[in-house]
């Protein structure tokens, strides 16, 4: 307030205080947020998590991706690998295609492959043989100076080399630490773990495919959503505990297992079986909830002359959703199956099993003499929603994921042009936004930065051990 | 154990119902192997000592006696019909925030949702005896549940002032309804600016391609998000190995996935939000999560791909184009997941196989071509290698294939059914399902992943909350609304 009152001041008043302010007030809402998460500027931007250091003593996916999800907010990642070898993932590329040179400097003709893509993004790379007495002061060093760690090896590895949580909280009780692995204490905790033994083992693989009296089998999620999910799920919480170190000064150590992952994920499945006894069964591309919710097939393809089989023979699939009374009705009417809306007028009789299998078949029937694009305009016309099942390449060219920067292409320091499909689209951020500077650097790339500049060892020191592939 | 034998005539699936529950079968059915068994299987690696310290340290079970990470924080989740913002507040409540959901008087539909419709699969609030769906009590994870109708004048007052008392809301509504209420972000970070808002959802609130809603309403929701990004294109059997129409087709994941992964980088982009804002700035933002967009990050490299050499992933089944072996195959009894993809591993699949069935090392550890790690991940090489081990497996079951996969130590495990992971004798003893009274009665639910640490484990104290069953407490508590104005409000139909 002024120190008169009866003096009236423009920031005393409720609304708008400037010319500026009242203009974004006016702006359509659409066009506002574009301009708060402007894509394409993050770097004009601070970082949410800077000063924070994080050690990825990780492998494989599931645990470098709670650390680059550390490094997408600002924080320094140091990724720490085996010398001359790296992340066995750096070894890995779908059907052995896709490379990018040189491994390492001792190795001009070996690449990093696509397996390594997104898992490691903006860290340093520092390269270590931790079974040498030598290096655990270099090691130790390090954990003086960071916030934390991220760690996957056998449980009881680390702790054999004085390197666990128990030991490194006497030399930095601000430490967090966190193993990351398949199972954890208990019956099972050697059992070695990937993201399929998860899906398989965690009933992932249990409810998803065309069910057996469809003709299907139990199908693989694709991708590794395992991994990259747990991942992010270690990466909240790290978040957590900083913000209670925040308050005490103290770290934690969480021992955080994927394999049940699947189940925290499989949403009603765990409680219907404890409550009721029934063990939930695949159901394909239509949904247990919802009808009409699914994924039909169309009779032709969008791209029957295309060259890409990809193209040719699976551009036929459509996304069509109405379970709402009066969506189910539209429905009916444009696809000519109005039997079906008078048999199955409310949403808890079109649902159940049986008339889910008659209206899906109905309506592929329909579908049978047109093309996806058809089939998606007709649907969309009438006001239903609908939409193709996309792939890669159709994801590419879409321009709703480009003007919101979400695939984008990346001018990487040491390997030019990469195209980018993570860290910018895992959340836009108006005023800390996400971003990937490089993909990944060689083995060891930072081994001079960090060896030398942050821990002090002369670089004769670091030349020794470089030739004795220590590091 | 059964105590008695008893004749039971089924009929109908009504029939079958009292015949189990947590009162007539509780769980778990077996128990789980004691302490002292796990003691000698940490002994045979010479891990006793550390074991010993890990389940003193970490066990699921003191977690009550610890503290909570995010406790003091202050959360309202508004939202209809999805999970992705459900997920988020679940992950933020688990870890210690106070969350309020925020639902219309008529409540979420989302609560009326049940497997193929099946009411009896819907259980009873105790008190109310409302009923809701297993899918929604199960995401309402230490949640409170308050009425309000934003869309009327007297609701959206309220609700500005719960903002102000608010560090996060979690917004889960069709794009631009809160804006156009005057209650988006755009206004409510002048009434308090601190405040971190998020709003999530399938593709965007802005954009060429942004959330729809069908011409009479209707919210487009997951699967949709996974239709639109690659990941149902690149799931499932190719036609040339199951026909196309008959299971041969691109596959939806089983779940809402994409509305779980939107929900866990919402809840990690909010902490890191909530880290600026009290490290540094002091202030609040904005932050926009989709599933179609967050699902991204989970397709490994398949769109770099595609900008690599313009490859666009195919399915592959149950079979990973990345890696040989990982991968599940066909056996008798179910489905086998074998997996091993360095030289080390790999061959000691092989030699596991060969003990069995010799022409195994004949055919694949013989083959030149296949000794160099990355040229067995060549399709072809995939299709050698995985006929003969599913030649092997067709005649053993998953137990069998299991134990002899675990004398040479590979990662391998059976494809489980929900009723084999809630009685695998791990998921018992960790625990990953636990059993809880609820106002629902006693339910078995999926814990949280980070429930085992040291200072600040996750945990659920209840799931499920009777619609608007804490009107009287947060108003008062929050508001200085005593309960003669909530009735008021409740009888304007405002709450």
């Amino acid at each position: 307030m002024a120190k008169d009152p009866r003096e009236t001041r423009i920031e005393d008043l409720p609304g708008p205080k400037s010319k500026g302010e009242l203009e974004e007030m006016k702006i359509p809402y659409e066009e506002y947020c574009r301009k708060a998460f402007d894509p394409g500027n993050e770097w004009s931007k601070p970082e949410a998590l800077k000063g924070i250091r994080w050690l990825s003593c990780t492998m494989y996916i599931f645990t470098p991706h709670s650390a680059a999800n550390l490094a997408e907010l600002g924080a320094e990642v140091v990724k720490i690998e085996i010398p001359r070898m790296g992340d066995a993932m750096r070894h890995t590329s779908p059907f052995n295609e896709a490379y990018l040179y040189p491994l390492h400097d001792t190795r001009p003709m070996t690449g990093t492959g696509f397996g390594f893509l997104g898992a490691n993004v903006n860290e340093l790379y520092l390269s270590m043989d931790y079974h040498i007495p030598e290096m655990v002061d270099a090691f130790y060093r390090l954990v003086k100076m960071s916030d934390g760690l991220t760690e996957l090896y056998r449980p009881g590895t680390l702790d054999r080399w004085k390197m666990s949580y128990r030991y490194l909280q006497e030399i930095n009780p601000r430490f967090i630490y966190v193993w990351g692995g398949g199972f954890g204490y208990g019956p099972k905790v050697f059992g070695g773990s990937y993201d399929i033994l998860g899906q398989a083992h965690a009933g992932f693989a249990s409810i998803t495919g065309m069910h057996e009296y469809m003709g299907g089998h139990c199908a693989k999620h694709s991708n590794w959503i395992i991994d990259w999910g747990s991942g992010t799920l270690i990466t909240y919480g790290v978040l957590a505990a900083m913000h209670w170190r925040r308050k005490t000064g103290l770290g934690t150590m969480i021992e955080f297992s994927q394999v049940q992952t699947p189940a925290r994920f499989s949403e009603y499945s765990v409680p219907l079986y404890g409550r009721f006894g029934i063990v939930r069964q695949r159901w394909g591309n239509w949904d247990t909830q919802l009808s009409v919710h699914g994924i039909i097939l169309c009779g032709k393809s969008d791209f029957p002359d295309a060259q890409n089989p990809q193209d040719k023979f699976d551009a036929r699939y459509v996304m069509v959703s109405a379970f709402n009374d009066p969506d189910f009705k539209e429905l009916c009417d444009i696809t000519g199956l109005k039997d079906l809306y008078g048999q199955y007028k409310a949403h808890k009789d079109r649902v159940d099993a049986k008339p889910q299998v008659e209206i899906y078949a109905a309506l592929e029937k329909w579908a049978s003499d047109k093309t996806r694009s058809q089939v998606v305009k007709t649907l969309t016309d009438a006001g239903i929603l609908a939409a193709p099942v996309m792939n890669d390449r159709e994801v590419y060219e879409c321009e709703h994921y480009r003007e919101r920067g979400t695939i984008r292409w990346l001018d990487d320091p040491l390997y030019g042009d990469v195209l980018l499909q993570s860290g910018h689209s895992v959340g836009l951020l108006s005023k800390t936004p996400r971003r990937t500077n490089w993909i990944w650097r060689p083995v060891g790339g930072d081994n001079v930065k960090i060896y030398r500049d942050w821990l002090g060892y002369p670089l004769s020191k670091i030349e020794e051990w470089y030739n004795k592939a220590y590091i | 154990m059964a105590k008695e034998k008893r004749d039971v005539e089924i009929n109908s699936r009504a029939d079958t119902l009292p015949l189990c529950g947590p009162d007539v079968r509780p769980w778990p059915v077996t128990p789980p192997p004691t302490p002292e068994e796990v003691m000698k299987v940490y002994e045979k690696r010479k891990a006793g000592e550390f074991g010993k310290w890990c389940e003193d340290n970490l066990r699921f079970e003191k977690g009550f006696g610890k503290a909570e990470a995010l406790q003091g924080f202050k959360v309202l989740d508004i939202g209809l019909w999805r999970l992705g913002h459900k997920f988020a507040s679940s992950c933020l409540a688990e870890a210690g925030a106070e969350v309020i959901c925020i639902e219309p008087p008529g409540g979420d539909p989302m609560r009326k949702l049940t497997p193929f419709g099946r009411e009896e699969y819907m259980l009873a609030d105790k008190e109310t005896g409302e009923k809701c769906g297993l899918g929604f009590i199960n995401e309402m994870r230490n949640k409170h549940s308050i009425t309000l109708d934003i869309e009327t004048e007297e609701g959206r007052e309220v609700f500005k002032k719960l903002a102000h008392h608010a560090d996060v809301i979690v917004e889960g509504h069709l794009p631009g309804f809160m804006d156009s209420l005057g209650v988006g972000y755009r206004q409510l970070s002048k009434i308090n600016p601190r405040l971190v808002y998020c709003w999530v959802g399938l593709r965007g609130q802005w954009g060429s391609f942004k959330d729809r809603v069908s011409k009479h309403g209707q919210w487009e929701l997951d699967p949709f998000a996974q239709s639109t990004n690659a990941f149902v294109h690149s799931t499932g059997f190719p036609q040339d190995m199951l026909p196309r129409g008959k299971g041969g087709d691109p596959t939806r994941s089983g779940v809402w996935a994409a509305d779980y992964i939107a929900g866990e980088q919402a809840a990690v982009n909010i902490l890191a939000a909530l880290y600026w804002r009290d490290e540094f700035s002091g202030e609040g933002q904005f932050i926009e999560v989709t599933g179609a967009e967050a699902l991204f990050d989970i397709l490994d490299f398949d769109i770099g791909w595609y900008g690599f050499n313009a490859s666009i992933k195919a399915r592959t089944g149950g079979w990973d184009p990345n890696l040989n072996q990982y991968e599940w195959n066909p056996c008798k009894d179910g489905y086998m997941m074998i997996g091993g993809q360095s030289d080390r591993l790999w061959y000691r699949i092989g030699m596991c196989i060969e003990r069995d069935y010799p022409q195994f090392g004949r055919l694949i550890h013989e083959d030149p071509f296949l000794k160099e790690v990355g040229a067995r991940n060549a399709l072809h090489a995939l299709i050698k290698t995985y006929t003969l081990t599913t030649r092997w497996l067709r005649d053993i079951n998953r137990v069998e294939a299991e134990e002899k996969l675990m004398d040479y130590e590979i990662a391998a495990g059976p494809v489980l059914y929900f009723d084999e992971v809630c009685e695998f004798p791990h998921f018992k003893y960790r625990p990953w399902v636990y059993t809880l009274e609820s106002d629902y009665g006693t339910l078995l639910y999926a814990t949280p992943n980070n429930a085992f640490q040291i200072k600040t484990p996750h945990r659920v104290k209840w799931l499920g909350r009777a619609l608007g069953k804490d009107n009287n407490e947060i108003y008062s508590r929050w508001l200085g609304m005593g309960p003669t104005k909530v009735d008021d409000l409740k009888e304007k139909g405002v709450i």
